[in-house]
């Protein structure tokens, strides 16, 4: 896998846990930084979110129907750099080898993505 | 075995007067001394005796630094843990030392209200506790001043202790964890920054107060200094001691009069806990800092002997049924993942494994940690996670099998 740095914005999803209900809309809206559990509650790539993905994050923030899901500026630093697969997806037999968390933005694209062309979960 | 908080008559003899308690240790220091407590504390080393281990000075620092005198400190006696008894011997044999730790904290940090948080079940706590405040308000000739001190009593509960619980409890009566941020230390009981400290820490604190930190540091034989409280079971002589941090597993073993053979696993911690074994392990030195570099916690003094006879798959099992029950039902991954955990760990441990329960339960004990509000997913996946390694012949027998290695006397190789 690319090995390419990707942009930290300083910031990371942080969720309440207990007001979070399952419905699964941030994941369907950053696919690229949350995955569901069998249960169908998110599971959020570790580190901060890359500079490219803010928007669409910020917009996974505003459409949980239940506020539960925030962008918080990271206290510490924290790498968002070299990217390996989140150990507990690659250990899910329905999901083995799964994609790694926060893709580094694809090289010789323009820097920001337009939404219509996300692709869908 | 030593005795600095457990100094004096025998726990057995019930709770400590106030005349004993003055005469054995005496007065405390003048208000001069005092008003540097919180640096003699965080020269001391002294860590949280509650299970996180957070130094206290710095825990008394942030709230002190927040509070601009309407802070409020509470005592932490809930003990939900079932392993362990040593708040309640604390707060039963010794509460003026308890009651000492608690004014100078809110002294200290600058509170103006102290509360006393007891697990309901600790009827004997209580008393001793109730009847203490009675006989330090009668004989008021002490230099510390007095802070209105209420008991709060939790329902029996394993999560009623977690820190966030308790502050949820004594506002509005439900014990369960709330998110943080905030923090208890910067929105606690009514809204002030609150002080949570376990009892037996601050237990240490009122000697660290007459004695100083340098006598504090005197015990300790490896890295943390100081001494500690511990439960000890699985011996012909369980119970609670006070030891020198740094006594090694297997001094303590010989003390508790374990038979289990050397390097049989050792539940270490509680059931936030995690299993170890093996011979290096009984070499390995009750130090906070040490355990933590070797992946296995100190945690609230928890040292459970497992002996040979027991079938790890069980035990195990019966926990995360256990912890399973005492969710609060709050936060998906939590209620779903711990009883899946339980149900498939039961039906391993019973000889009906699904043909895929093992994979799934070596999954969750990875995916399900740090997912909700407070700790418990962590602290019970944690544990999990140390048995699938030591007792790891155990679980494939009964998942592959159907066969427990212990009730068909076949020989277990600890790792």
């Amino acid at each position: 896998m690319s090995l390419r740095r990707a942009l930290d914005s300083g910031q990371r999803l942080e969720i309440d846990r207990i007001a979070c209900d399952a419905y699964g809309t941030c994941a369907e809206l950053l696919p690229e930084g949350i995955d569901l559990d069998e249960w169908g509650y998110p599971i959020i790539a570790p580190g901060n979110v890359p500079l490219h993905l803010v928007d669409l994050a910020k917009r996974a923030v505003d459409a949980c129907p239940v506020l539960a899901l925030r962008l918080v500026k990271a206290q510490a630093p924290v790498a968002v750099a070299v990217l390996p697969p989140v150990p507990s997806l690659a250990a899910r037999p329905d999901r083995m080898g799964g994609t790694p968390p926060w893709p580094p933005r694809p090289a010789n694209k323009a820097p920001k993505r337009r939404t219509d062309q996300r692709r869908r979960g | 075995v030593t005795a600095r908080v457990l100094d004096g008559p025998p726990p057995a003899a019930g709770a400590e007067s106030l005349d004993d308690h003055q005469a054995r240790l005496g007065d405390l220091p003048g208000r001069t001394e005092r008003a540097h407590l919180i640096r003699t504390l965080d020269a001391a080393g002294l860590l949280g005796r509650g299970g996180a281990g957070f130094p206290v000075g710095r825990k008394w620092g942030s709230v002190a630094e927040r509070a601009k005198g309407h802070a409020v400190v509470l005592a932490n006696g809930a003990e939900g843990e079932p392993l362990s008894h040593k708040d309640r011997v604390l707060m039963a044999s010794r509460p003026h030392l308890v009651l000492d730790g608690l004014e100078l904290a809110a002294e200290a940090v600058g509170a103006r209200r102290a509360i006393l948080y007891v697990g309901s079940e600790h009827a004997q706590a209580r008393a001793a506790l109730e009847r203490a405040l009675d006989e330090r308000s009668a004989a008021r000739s002490r230099s510390l001043p007095r802070v209105p001190t209420t008991i709060a009593a939790p329902p029996v509960s394993y999560i009623a202790g977690e820190e966030s619980a308790a502050v949820h409890f004594v506002n509005s009566g439900d014990p369960r964890p709330t998110t943080v941020p905030p923090r208890p230390f910067e929105k606690g009981v009514g809204g002030r920054p609150t002080l949570v400290q376990n009892v037996e820490s601050l237990a240490h604190a009122a000697l660290i107060a007459r004695f100083g930190d340098a006598w504090y540091r005197e015990a300790g034989r490896a890295e943390t200094p100081g001494t500690a409280l511990v439960t000890v079971t699985g011996g012909s002589r369980p119970g609670v001691l006070e030891i020198d941090l740094g006594t090694t597993i297997g001094e303590l073993a010989q003390w508790a009069g374990v038979t289990a053979g050397e390097g049989s696993p050792v539940l270490l911690g509680g059931y936030f806990g995690g299993l170890i074994a093996g011979a290096d392990a009984w070499r390995l030195p009750l130090d906070p800092a040490i355990l933590r570099r070797n992946g296995t916690a100190f945690g609230a003094g928890v040292v459970a002997f497992m002996g040979d006879e027991a079938c790890g798959v069980t035990t195990t099992a019966r926990i995360m049924d256990y912890m399973a029950g005492s969710s609060a039902a709050q936060c998906g991954p939590c209620v779903f993942g711990l009883r899946a955990v339980a149900d498939a760990s039961a039906r391993i441990a019973t000889g009906q494994a699904h043909q895929d329960d093992l994979t799934r339960l070596r999954g969750w004990s990875q995916s399900i940690a740090g997912r909700g509000a407070c700790r418990l997913p962590d602290g019970t996946t944690g544990l999990l996670a140390s048995s699938l390694r030591v007792y790891e012949a155990d679980w494939a027998s009964h998942q592959h099998h159907r066969r427990c290695l212990v009730r068909h006397g076949m020989a277990r190789a600890t790792a």
